[in-house]
């Protein structure tokens, strides 16, 4: 097997997991919530029991799943297990043309994985009730409104990725650790905006899945969680690129 | 400093190598060169092995611990 195939499938199962634990725990806390009176349209379940708690909740939960996973596959394929950041460090040439196509599909790949095996693991309760812990914009946030929170998000996970890890000048060692707090903090904020997704992959996997299996369908907001992370974190690439200046050493 | 396995047989010349790992004196006799391999990049980008090799003195000991003899 070649060694890209090998770092494809480190990608796939990354973002199996992170799907699978991450929007999983939005789903469960769905199911948990599931006829509660939320008192608000605003309020779609999470939150409903420990108002932002949940939302804490959730992103704890993708926060220590990130910082397994980068740990764990880190060295093997770099742990992207996200369209945006492969995508950013493409544009600002840290990462190969030639490799990018083939991250992006296992990534795509692994998130349809997660959302599978958490639906076979919670039952159809997780589709129907939980729709997989699929994101979508909340009551009063507009198409655009979405597309800017994500982009936000996005664009803070990236600088942060920059940051404590492509600069050669970071700290060794704590990558894993604070861009997975960095996630579970984001989550906390716009988590009641637009699901908080910051990953194309993490999107599409519960999307399909639901698709397939009876759930929501929600392709209609698709294009957020598209645009979004992706604008977020190519400009937030080439942004430290333009304020580290000769601190960040291409590749 | 003189040979530490030299010196327990009962022989005593000048070491010219410590052991990396244990920090023994060493002469030429009983300093074992290892050659490491060394990795470039990890998280975000795939680790990749580098054609150049890290040079490691060793004591017969720690040489034999580290190949599993």
């Amino acid at each position: 097997m070649s060694d890209l195939a090998k770092r494809c499938i480190a990608e796939l199962t990354g973002t199996a997991l992170l799907v699978y634990f991450g929007a999983g725990a939005a789903a469960i806390t769905l199911m948990i919530a599931r006829g509660t009176d939320t008192g608000t349209p605003f309020n779609s379940g999470i939150g409903a029991l420990g108002g932002l708690g949940d939302w804490f909740a959730i992103g704890m939960a993708f926060a220590i799943v990130i910082a397994a996973v980068i740990y764990s596959m880190g060295r093997v394929s770099g742990a992207h297990i996200n369209p945006a950041v492969t995508i950013a460090l493409w544009a600002t040439k840290r990462f190969p043309p030639g490799e990018t196509g083939a991250y992006i599909v296992a990534q795509l790949i692994g998130g349809a994985l997660g959302s599978l095996l958490f639906a076979a693991s919670a039952g159809m309760d997780a589709v129907t009730v939980g729709g997989l812990g699929a994101t979508a914009p909340f009551p009063g946030i507009g198409y655009g409104q979405a597309i800017l929170a994500e982009a936000i998000g996005t664009f803070v996970l990236m600088m942060v990725i920059m940051g404590v890890a492509v600069d050669k000048k970071a700290p060794q060692g704590f990558a894993g650790l604070v861009i997975g707090l960095t996630v579970g903090g984001v989550i906390t904020t716009i988590g009641n905006l637009t699901g908080s997704s910051l990953n194309t992959a993490r999107t599409f996997g519960p999307y399909l899945i639901d698709s397939l299996l009876g759930g929501p369908d929600l392709w209609v907001y698709f294009p957020i969680y598209v645009i979004g992370p992706i604008v977020g974190a190519v400009v937030a690439a080439f942004f430290y690129g333009y304020i580290g200046g000769e601190a960040v050493t291409v590749e | 400093m003189k040979c530490y396995v030299c010196a327990k047989e009962g022989r005593s010349p000048d070491a010219v190598a410590v052991g990396i790992i244990c920090g023994m004196g060493l002469c030429t006799e009983h300093a074992m060169r290892e050659e490491l391999d060394m990795w470039e990049g990890g998280y975000p980008f795939p680790a990749r092995r580098v054609k150049a090799k890290i040079p490691r003195i060793l004591c017969p000991e720690c040489y034999h611990a580290l190949k599993g003899k």
